[in-house]
């Protein structure tokens, strides 16, 4: 049964998992939860299950001779040169094909199309049309209209062409993981060994792998000396299995016979033919399976969208119900045709999406260079917004490393070192009892540091061989020094090396002492196996007689060590007498003409994969700020909760339904599973649940564990959490996760030990294969919605300013305060740098000490935020701008009096002689520069009322003395927004390129007042927002 | 402190959000207009919209009043008769133009174009009216501010004082009067221009007859030679002059009368400085014999040493055209 299931018989872990079945049932055949197992349950992941039953392929089958045939190959000459390139012609060439990508041209035009543009567009053709009109029917036309046109038409090209460069750059980041290494394969070709590049294996090619390189497509194997692969990548099993030439089993994902296309060969050399490449493979249908779902819009899509609507809504209501009035106020369809324009260039933030472009992309690199990339900007903010973290254990939580955990020896249980630096506690190592179990440990053990690498520190070193004898290695390095001279003085005459059958290994060495004419047999592991061994045990340099208070010891010792969820083995050792085994005794490991029991028991070591040191306090910092941390993984679930309570995701002192059980003493059908907040769930009983169980658990646990699950049983874990309105975080690495990856909210790759198909399924890699760099993007993620909010809120402001001349142009009939163009230079000009240092804000209070935020209520854009723009400090800033105007009007010589009405008059080329209100007569030209001062010093004044907003955006409950002004981004933005008015107004030759007028000084004062108005009536909300926490204020104004 | 203290303690573990039930967006719709199970409209019960339109009023009723009182203020640096900035440091500059009347109606308001029937008195009756409307603070000194008490018989050689206004006499400009219907019922019609007021503008007049633009028509350069001769007073004058704008056009517009015979605004009528019942100079051009039937473009300048011309951008200039059938 478990050899089965591990494929590899000769493993550790077997020798150390429970022969019996995990059956979800407890030892009096109870089930562990009450949790019914309805037969009826509909299996959502049947597709999925497709994975594995799909395969049918019979090569395994078929013998060497017909799988020769059949490839017309042989296993000495390999194809002929011709047909090889045949059938690459035929086939195409060995490699993944890179997941449908919309072409460019298509993402070009959406970003020309998408958004604000097609509004922006209407405005254009818009103007076109006005002109052409013009055109034809006036002999002068003014150019107005077609120069606006044109003007748009760029806006809306640069900003689109601006925002597709953003997003294919992002997108480059991939292409760096893609075409690495070009990887090779030896192939043997008309007799000959070649060396060729993977990508032109073809059909038939035998294929010589060994040990360290990636397999380079699906091979039957022909031919194998130890041959062992890492399937991890493939089937989330992290051992290493055996393959070898025999047919075992039906499923060629279970059959010895069989290597896979990416999997990477760990120990051993190994001879193959290429039964099939590229997408063809396993690792190939995989990946096209995951490439075949579809992923949702991201959430900030998804606000962004909501924002653009109603911001289009407001233009086209706005557009339409004033295109309406000015018909029935009298205008000619072409005036209001052209009032429609102005409303429309107003009423859109033209610059905003390249903002929020470039706010995603200063945190994407922000959190690049904390090892989160980010390979969809939109994902920026995702993790901001999650509130489930379905976390992969092994690599993520743990280091992916077997690591001896614990000692047993002397009758007391030592601890090691796990930590990543050994900062953690020593323990005495010359105690004889250690000095024994060491040299077993040293000496019963294949595993060999790689050569090259001197410099690297023990932990870090590579290891050939098993992970276990590999954990022992290292430790015995730290602990004696150089394992490697020991062994050479101990030389080693025999070896049995282990099997699943007898679950020990035992090697005889010769001994250090030179004097000592006797070998020492050497043996360890299943601790049991082992015990039976032993007639005596070595406690406190003692050989003392095995009894029955020694084995309960034992006992004891090896069911605390197993229920930490270690993997523990046992150690015993025996001095061969030298008269009947002398040195040069011929030992035969097949025979076994040597004594394998009466050993002396030295002690139990276990091993786990210890959780790397950053993790506890990252799920702390999760926990904090409301996000659910789920551990999904395929392991035991006993190490798997044995990990979970050590990295906190189940907490100190929460109980499951079995512990609670336990505790009380009752059948596990007693407890009330309410009271439990933990849950460990195990794959065989999540087989059997429906949805509405597995929403259950997942609403009334706090602290879950899904343990034993497979690939697809993880994706119904991500679908139950996003039933629950949850955005999902998925972390894993293998092939196997990356459905569950693409289908999560955000998927996250691991950079060093992902596979390269998880990486394409994930959003965003985290370069450290570490989960506490997931709180860092949550945080990050977080602050960007903040300050997008933030952003936008001050973005919109300038709006109203801008569209209420339009609008008291057409209902006051007054000249007109406030152009088009000059509109434009300040959603593109002034207001761009301000409003994208918004980004670089720091967070007003702990944004990792709040709930996240739900998506269905919390909306980037709200009632709010639109009242509060739009209907306050929008309006103190119209204010402004007319104040100006008025003012400017009448110190020129137009009291405001005799302005309402003039409209008409002071639009027509025909009248040269308009008298104002001292009697003084202006041209129409005149009248034009006075008009188009206007409009420079209303722009100057929006960007002098902006001064205040931007200060005012800073914070949305703070005060700004509680802020500061540290963000010096921001500090930047005020002056360059000064300087770029400055210069748009006082250049020569803008009065004839954008109609900016130079303005007296005095001109640039009358906004203050209303600047000021602007930042005390905001800190004065603010205060009162902080006194009256959710009080009317809040709920009115607070975005 | 303790709203901190709060906020910390209500972070809660992720419990699910219950997404918001699906409805038809007809009944989304409705329910948004009104939800007659919480009595709201628009999302908000009457107490609600009380709430926010009386913050909103008080809000507003603030900023308006701010408006006012700075506005107010603003008034307080203003002089009700003298603008704050003028000539070169305002933006009407230094550089007059000229306007014509009759102007077009106000449907027509982007027209230059004056057409009429000679033959038909209901046909010109509209350029008949707007010329006695335009004439009559002209004609009759008591519709000025200050009833006219302040005018005074100006001569070149009797510049007005302070406060007074000089009088510009319409009354014996045959045929340009309106008692002979500005001679429009003859298809010879007059045209009145005026040169624009700038506070506080001073002409520099042509008055050195050796020195007058090469591109000045020849006929006003011969009436300036013989105004010269005469009195080199009356050479203080911005004069005037009217052209057909193509050669067709000159043509076509035939003699030119100027009344009165001055052929200017006199030079004491400036610098304008918005005195009581100021009345600017005006100047009657009689068409004698325009071409009837076809469009004729007409273009008027006034020359001084400080009034520079522009066609396009009718600097010191004006445009017009007639059309008489």
């Amino acid at each position: 049964m478990a050899s089965d299931k591990h494929g590899r018989s000769d493993s550790y872990r077997v020798a150390t998992v429970p022969s019996m079945a995990d059956d979800n049932r407890t030892f009096d055949g109870v089930a562990k939860s009450r949790r019914k197992s309805p037969t009826k349950g509909k299996r959502k992941g049947e597709d999925l299950d497709d994975l594995k039953q799909e395969l049918d392929i019979d090569f395994h089958k078929i013998t060497p001779e017909e799988l020769y045939q059949r490839f017309q190959t042989s296993p000495d000459r390999g194809l002929s040169h011709a047909k090889a390139k045949e059938n690459l012609e035929r086939d195409g060439p060995n490699a993944l094909t890179p997941p449908k990508t919309t072409p460019e041209w298509v993402k070009f035009c959406k970003q020309l199309f998408g958004g604000f543009a097609l509004l922006l567009w209407i405005g254009a053709i818009l103007c076109f049309i006005a002109y052409s009109i013009q055109a034809s029917t006036v002999e002068e036309p003014a150019d107005d209209n077609l120069y606006l046109g044109i003007v748009l038409s760029v806006v809306v090209m640069v900003t689109g062409t601006f925002s597709y460069l953003q997003e294919s750059k992002s997108g480059r980041i991939m292409d760096s993981f893609k075409n690495l290494v070009p990887q090779f394969a030896t192939v043997i070709r008309e007799g000959e060994k070649v060396t060729v590049r993977a990508e032109d294996l073809v059909l038939g090619d035998v294929v010589e792998v060994k040990f360290g390189d990636r397999v380079p497509a699906d091979l039957r194997v022909i031919e194998a000396r130890g041959f062992k692969v890492d399937n991890s990548s493939l089937t989330g099993e992290s051992e290493p299995q055996s393959r070898s030439v025999e047919f075992t089993h039906e499923n060629p994902l279970e059959t010895k016979n069989l290597a896979f296309f990416s999997t990477n060969a760990v120990e051993g050399t190994a001879k193959g033919v290429v039964i099939s490449c590229g997408d063809h493979t396993v690792m190939g249908r995989i990946a096209g399976l995951a490439s075949g779902l579809d992923t949702g819009e991201t959430p900030i899509a998804k606000e962004i969208h909501h924002f653009i609507h109603l911001i289009t809504g407001v233009a086209v209501f706005l557009g339409v119900s004033f295109f309406l009035i000015a018909f029935i106020l009298g205008y000619h369809w072409l005036d209001a045709v052209i009032f429609l324009i102005g409303i429309i260039v107003a009423n859109v933030p033209e610059g905003l999406l390249a903002t929020v472009t470039v706010c995603l992309t200063l945190t994407a690199k922000r959190m690049a260079s904390k090892n989160c990339l980010v390979k969809n900007l939109e994902a920026v903010e995702t993790l901001g917004s999650t509130s489930t973290i379905c976390s992969d254990k092994t690599g993520t939580l743990t280091q992916n490393r077997m690591t001896v955990a614990h000692m047993w020896f002397d009758n007391q249980i030592i601890e090691a070192d796990t930590t990543e630096d050994q900062s953690g506690v020593q323990y005495d190592r010359t105690s004889p009892g250690f000095k024994a179990l060491s040299r077993i440990a040293a000496l019963c053990n294949r595993a060999e540091f790689k050569g090259g690498q001197e410099g690297v520190p023990v932990l870090k070193k590579e290891v050939a061989g098993d992970a276990s004898e590999a954990a022992l290695l290292k430790c015995m390095e730290l602990a004696m020094g150089d394992v490697m001279s020991v062994r050479k003085k101990n030389k080693k005459v025999c070896e049995l090396p282990f099997n699943s059958t007898n679950k020990y290994q035992i090697s005889i060495h010769e001994t250090e002492d030179p004097n000592d004419p006797r070998h020492l047999s050497v043996m360890k592991g299943a601790p049991e196996r082992i015990l039976d061994r032993c007639s005596t045990i070595f406690i406190g340099g003692k050989e003392k007689v095995l009894d029955e208070e020694m084995k309960e010891a034992f006992n004891n010792a090896y069911l605390e060590l197993g229920g930490l969820g270690e993997r523990v083995l046992g150690f015993c050792d025996q001095m061969l007498p030298s008269d009947k085994y002398p040195i040069g005794f011929k030992f035969d490991a097949d025979e076994v003409n040597f004594p394998i029991t009466g050993m002396r028991f030295v002690g139990l070591m276990s091993m786990i994969d210890p959780p790397r040191a950053a993790v506890p306090d990252a799920v702390a910092k999760c926990r904090s700020a409301g996000i659910k941390v789920i551990m999904v993984t395929g392991d035991h679930p006993i190490t798997a909760k044995a990990i979970a309570k050590s990295v906190g995701i189940i907490s100190e002192g929460n109980e499951t339904v079995e512990d609670i059980a336990q505790r009380l003493n009752i059948p596990v059908s007693e407890v009330n599973p309410r009271e439990a907040k933990a849950a460990v769930v195990h794959g065989t009983e999540l087989r059997d649940l429906d949805s509405d169980h597995l929403d259950d658990i997942l609403r009334h646990h706090t602290e879950i564990v899904f343990a034993r699950t497979s690939p697809q049983q993880k994706l119904i874990i991500v679908e139950g959490c996003q039933r629950m309105g949850a955005i999902v975080a998925v972390t894993g690495d293998g092939v196997n996760d990356s459905p569950a990856l693409k289908k999560a909210d955000i998927g996250v790759a691991m950079g060093i030990a992902g596979s390269d198909v998880s990486k394409q399924a994930a959003d965003m890699i985290l370069l450290d294969d570490n989960f506490a760099s997931i709180v860092t993007g949550v945080e990050e993620g977080r602050l960007i919605f903040d300050n997008l909010k933030k952003s936008i809120a001050y973005t919109l402001t300038s709006n109203i300013p801008e569209i209420s001349p339009f609008l008291a142009f057409i209902l006051l009939d007054i000249p007109l305060p406030l152009g088009t163009v000059t509109i434009l230079c300040i959603d593109l000009g002034t207001d761009m740098v301000p409003a994208i240092s918004l980004a670089y804000e720091e967070a007003e209070s702990d944004i990792m000490k709040r709930q996240p935020r739900n998506p269905f209520t919390d909306k980037l854009v709200n009632e709010r935020l639109i009242s509060m723009a739009y209907g306050q400090i929008g309006m103190i800033q119209a204010a402004a701008g007319f104040f100006v105007y008025f003012v400017i009007m009448a110190e020129n010589g137009f009291l405001p009096i005799k302005l309402f009405g003039i409209r008409k008059h002071w639009d027509s080329k025909a009248i040269n002689d308009l008298p104002d209100s001292y009697g003084q007569e202006w041209t129409y030209r005149d009248r034009k520069a006075l008009e188009f001062t206007c409009h420079t010093a209303f722009f100057v004044s929006i960007v002098i009322v902006q001064w205040a907003d931007l200060i005012v955006c800073k914070t949305r409950r703070n005060s700004l003395i509680h802020q500061g002004m540290r963000n010096w981004a921001l500090n930047f933005g005020l002056v360059f927004e000064t300087a770029l008015a400055a210069f748009l107004s006082y250049t020569p030759g803008m009065d004839k390129g954008l109609r900016m007028y130079p303005l007296k000084f005095v001109w640039w004062l009358p906004a203050l007042p209303f600047t000021l108005s602007i930042f005390i009536y905001d800190e004065v909300r603010r205060f009162y927002l902080r006194r009256y926490p959710g009080g009317w204020l809040e709920q009115e104004t607070y975005y | 402190m303790q709203t901190k203290l709060e906020q910390e303690e209500s972070v809660q573990e992720f419990q699910g959000f219950n997404k918001p039930l699906e409805k038809p967006w007809t009944q989304e719709w409705k329910e948004f207009f009104y939800n007659q199970e919480q009595g709201t409209v628009m999302g908000r019960n009457g107490k609600s919209w009380g709430r926010i339109f009386l913050f909103y009023l008080v809000f507003y009723a603030v900023l308006a009043s701010l408006f006012a009182v700075m506005l107010w203020v603003f008034y307080q640096t203003l002089d009700p008769r003298i603008p704050k900035w003028r000539t070169d440091r305002s933006l009407i500059g230094t550089n007059p133009g000229l306007g014509f009347r009759p102007m077009p109606p106000a449907p027509n308001i982007e027209s230059t174009l004056i057409t009429y029937r000679g033959t038909d008195p209901e046909n010109y009756k509209y350029w008949k009216d707007s010329l006695i409307d335009f004439l009559q603070v002209y004609r009759k000194p008591g519709l000025t501010p200050g009833r006219g008490q302040n005018i005074y018989n100006c001569d070149y050689d009797r510049p007005p004082g302070r406060g007074q206004v000089c009088d510009v006499d319409v009354k014996n400009w045959h045929p340009c009067i309106s008692e002979n219907n500005f001679n429009y019922h003859k298809s010879a019609p007059c045209i009145f221009l005026k040169l624009n007021k700038i506070y506080g503008w001073v002409p520099e007049y042509y008055n050195n007859t050796n020195d007058l633009p090469y591109n000045m028509p020849k006929d006003l350069k011969d009436h300036i030679y013989a105004v010269g001769r005469n009195s080199t007073l009356r050479l203080n004058t911005i004069w005037v002059s009217c052209e057909g704008e193509n050669p067709a056009d000159v043509e076509n517009v035939g003699p030119i009368k100027y009344i009165p015979s001055s052929r200017g605004f006199p030079g004491y009528f400036y610098p304008y400085e918005n005195s009581e019942g100021y009345l600017s100079p005006v100047i009657a051009i009689h068409f004698e014999r325009p071409r009837t039937g076809i469009l004729i473009q007409v273009e008027c300048k006034a020359w001084a040493r400080n009034i520079k011309h522009d066609r396009r951008e009718r600097l010191g200039s004006v445009h017009f055209e007639l059309m008489i059938d």
